[in-house]
């Protein structure tokens, strides 16, 4: 783990003097420059179960990530959500190629990155960085944080000693640290500001991408809010693009333009931020959505969480046919038909820009259960009465609980969607 | 006579690098089957007020040197060791945030569960064994009778959690204390073992004080809630009121700085600035003071203590009458609470009192002015710098003409 991460943090450090020496001509570093930034098609990362000492078998995979695909657009912020173990942060190292992929292709800027050799992966992962979960863990504790920020640029051999220090000056104030901290080692720093030096580390380089992995999960409450803000601002200033990975559906969907849920290594349901939170299709996001508790006890009061029994599966033995049908809610209703278990469900768009893998999505829409996970249903004669008291604690209760009941289909105002 | 009481509670740990005031004064009460919620980030002392409660603060660093506890009758302060193990599990139980650190990872849960019970009861094997059985089955763990000769690690984090909670209620505990149960569980898990805690609380009439620091699981579960900042008790009213009208500062700071899964588009989050103080140095006036931007100049300098927030009415610390009590010279008001920030014309928080260096802002290495006070700036007023500072700086060599590798 912490090699991982300190082998993303230099940019490509451990294949750095590989890569100087094979002097190869492959440089196919110019993009197209348009189309999406980031394309991502049939990823799969199995890792493998090896048993005995002297001679290892292979004995199983674990199905980390077992075919995704999505596409990321410049300047878009791209949530990826799940629980542990659903594959999330394994995919967003695959596409840094800090994990082999098995099998699939991530086409970065239109450049297959898992067919690139050393030096063309060392330049390309250049336009690519990461932010790491826990700030504490992904710093070098024997270097200043000038050295950390420093790191890469002296890995890529941007600009001279004194040039290096002042772009660290800069890159400190960038992220809102005195420039006089250069010479601090990460133990003088609170949890806030390492995750701040975190990623003044990933901009150093100026990248294009940046994946995120669980950025704010170590952090206190109070301090989530800081690194969030300062994560839009950058974007909006720099325009990044984000692989923003998180299990906290509410931050995810504080942040991103489009989210992704996971489980089990695959990708269920895909949408804008808004569609997914207002008529999620897929019966695991609308489980997960309901799961999530609002800090509002009136709405709090009325909704109905969908609990889900027992646990995620192995991703070492992920069930026949849907992955998800051993917990599915919807599935019961419907009578266990039996497609659930045979037939894995195949990635369909329902609507624009909104794809999900269920055989009977067309049922989740506009049922109870979907209505009261986005907040809008009546859960079946509990009161929606948006209670007056609600809308002190921020005023967003009114967007949650003051929809009359059958008025589902209704946006909210200005909410139509963009080609329609 | 409330079942818990809690007086002006003083703890410290005197370690090598000075002495820590992790809890300084809390006072409150909670009825038979009161659920009251702790809330608080790393540091502001939930934990610690309650492992002094029942008498499990770390040796020999925690110390109690204040206050009193009450409990059902008796004083808690004044038990002695064997009594305080009895009551401990018996009387109160306690479910902590990691369930694999609190099982022993040697022994079946059969034979952690049945000397549990054999402790506190006195019964024999089988009957032990048979109330072991029930109570799984109660938390929802098939196969009951087989799961018990399972090792801890046989378990999920849910599973194991709620073999936790299935030990903390084998004896009609009067209080369940839960310290961020459910903090190390995935949400649709965690979902499950709070609905469980809900029920089983409910049901038994257990009283419960469920520390966290996600107001979203206290809004759900709680009937009352104290908010802690820097050991003090800073905001305490019943959990709708709370909310509704969230009174002091960082109350209204936590609220305004986590996104809502329900929010509208384009909810702005207002960070609190700054972070927590530094709990051996404790800033003389509020200790909230540094970070606050409702702060007034005696903030600095004189800390309020909890009052009524309707001055001249009569307390009552307990039940759905309980009085909103906060410790601030200078709340928000209600639309300035909705909004997040003071509104009031001409508003500006005071600043620090000459001759007392901020420790807590960026300048904190003490040196005010200059590059530092810019970067505070930027950090407060949201993007005065129009554009990245390399622009004007190093140029970069574009990334598809690296200098290496050619060289």
């Amino acid at each position: 783990m912490a090699s991982a991460e300190q082998r993303a943090a230099g940019g490509a450090s451990a294949t750095g003097p590989a890569a100087a020496a094979t002097a190869s001509g492959a440089g196919p570093g110019a993009g197209p420059g348009a189309g999406p930034l980031l394309q991502v098609e049939g990823l799969t990362v199995h890792f493998p179960i090896r048993q005995g000492i002297i001679i290892e078998r292979r004995i199983g995979d674990v199905r980390a990530v077992d075919g995704i695909s999505f596409s990321l657009a410049r300047g878009e912020t791209l949530g990826l959500v799940g629980e542990s173990g659903c594959g999330k942060s394994t995919t967003g190292r695959a596409i840094v190629r800090l994990y082999e992929p098995t099998a699939g292709r991530v086409l970065f800027d239109g450049v297959d990155i898992t067919t690139l050799d050393a030096t063309g992966l060392r330049r390309m992962r250049r336009r690519m960085q990461m932010i790491f979960q826990d700030p504490y863990a992904s710093l070098n504790p024997r270097m200043t944080a000038g050295g950390i920020i420093a790191e890469p640029l002296e890995i890529h051999r941007v600009g001279t000693p004194g040039e290096r220090r002042e772009r660290v000056r800069e890159l400190l104030a960038t992220v809102g640290l005195s420039p006089d901290y250069a010479s601090r080692y990460p133990h003088e720093f609170s949890g806030g500001q390492r995750q701040r030096i975190g990623v003044a580390r990933a901009l150093a380089l100026e990248p294009d991408l940046v994946v995120a992995d669980e950025p704010i999960s170590a952090l206190d409450v109070s301090i989530q809010a800081q690194i969030i803000n300062l994560l839009e601002r950058l974007q909006g200033r720099l325009g990044l693009t984000y692989l923003f990975i998180a299990h906290d559906l509410s931050v995810v969907r504080h942040i991103s333009d489009r989210i992704a849920v996971m489980y089990l290594g695959r990708i269920v349901e895909l949408a804008s931020s808004r569609d997914l939170n207002r008529t999620p299709l897929h019966p695991y996001s609308v489980a997960l959505l309901s799961a999530v508790p609002i800090p509002d006890p009136a709405v709090e009061a009325r909704r109905r969480r969908i609990i889900l029994k027992g646990d995620v599966p192995s991703p070492a033995a992920p069930p026949p046919g849907c992955r998800f049908h051993t917990r599915c809610w919807l599935r019961e209703r419907l009578g266990n038909p039996v497609e659930c278990e045979t037939i894995d469900p195949e990635f369909r768009s329902l609507a624009t820009d909104h794809q999900v893998a269920c055989h009977f999505a067309e049922k989740v829409d506009g049922s109870a259960e979907q209505l009261q996970a986005a907040g809008r249903g009546t859960g079946g004669g509990a009161p929606v009465v948006s209670g007056g008291s609600a809308a002190a604690a921020g005023g967003s209760a009114a967007a949650a609980g003051g929809a009359p009941p059958g008025a589902r289909a209704v946006p909210p105002p200005g909410a139509s969607r963009p080609g329609e | 006579m409330a079942l818990l009481s809690v007086e002006d509670l003083v703890v410290r740990f005197r370690t090598h690098e000075g002495t820590i005031h992790a809890v300084n004064g809390v006072s409150f009460e909670l009825e038979e089957g009161e659920r009251l919620g702790l809330v608080g980030e790393s540091g502001c002392g939930k934990s610690v007020t309650n492992l002094a409660i029942i008498r499990l603060l770390p040796k020999p660093a925690g110390r109690i040197e204040g206050g009193r506890v009450r409990f059902d009758g008796q004083d808690l302060m004044a038990l002695d060791e064997a009594d305080i193990r009895d009551l401990r599990g018996r009387e109160i139980a306690m479910i902590f945030q990691d369930p694999m650190t609190s099982l022993n990872p040697v022994l079946t849960i059969e034979e952690q569960m049945v000397e549990t019970i054999q402790a506190h009861r006195k019964v024999g094997r089988d009957e032990a064994r048979a109330r072991a059985i029930e109570l799984l089955e109660t938390v929802g763990i098939a196969q009951a009778a087989e799961r018990l000769r399972n090792f801890p690690h046989q378990f999920s984090g849910g599973m194991r959690q709620r073999v936790m909670i299935a030990m903390a209620l084998a004896l009609h505990p009067k209080l369940l204390i839960a310290d961020e149960p459910t903090t190390a569980l995935d949400v649709t898990i965690q979902a499950q073992v709070l609905e469980l805690l809900r029920e089983l609380t409910e049901s038994s009439g257990t009283a419960l004080i469920l520390i966290t620091h996600d107001l979203g699981v206290v809004a759900g579960m709680t009937q009352r809630i104290n908010v802690m900042y820097a050991g003090y008790v800073v905001e305490m009213a019943p959990t709708g009121e709370l909310f509704a009208h969230p009174s002091h500062p960082y109350t209204v700071g936590l609220l305004h700085s986590v996104p809502r899964v329900d929010e509208r588009e384009g909810e702005e989050l207002i960070p609190i600035e700054g972070r927590p103080p530094d709990m051996r140095q404790l800033p003389a006036g509020c200790a909230f003071a540094p970070r606050c931007a409702w702060r007034l100049e005696r903030c600095w300098v004189e800390n309020p203590p909890l009052r009524p927030l309707v001055e001249g009415t009569p307390i009552v610390t307990t039940g759905p009458q309980a009085s909103h009590l906060i410790a601030c010279h200078n709340p928000p008001t209600p639309d300035e609470a909705a909004s997040g920030r003071p509104t009031r014309p001409g508003f500006s928080p005071a600043p620090a009192p000459p001759g007392l260096i901020d420790e807590l802002s960026p300048r904190s290495n003490g040196v005010p002015g200059g590059l530092a006070d810019l970067v505070e700036a930027i950090e407060a007023i949201e993007g005065p710098l129009s554009a990245f500072p390399s622009a004007a700086g190093l140029p970069l060599p574009p990334a598809e003409e690296g200098p290496d590798g050619e060289r």
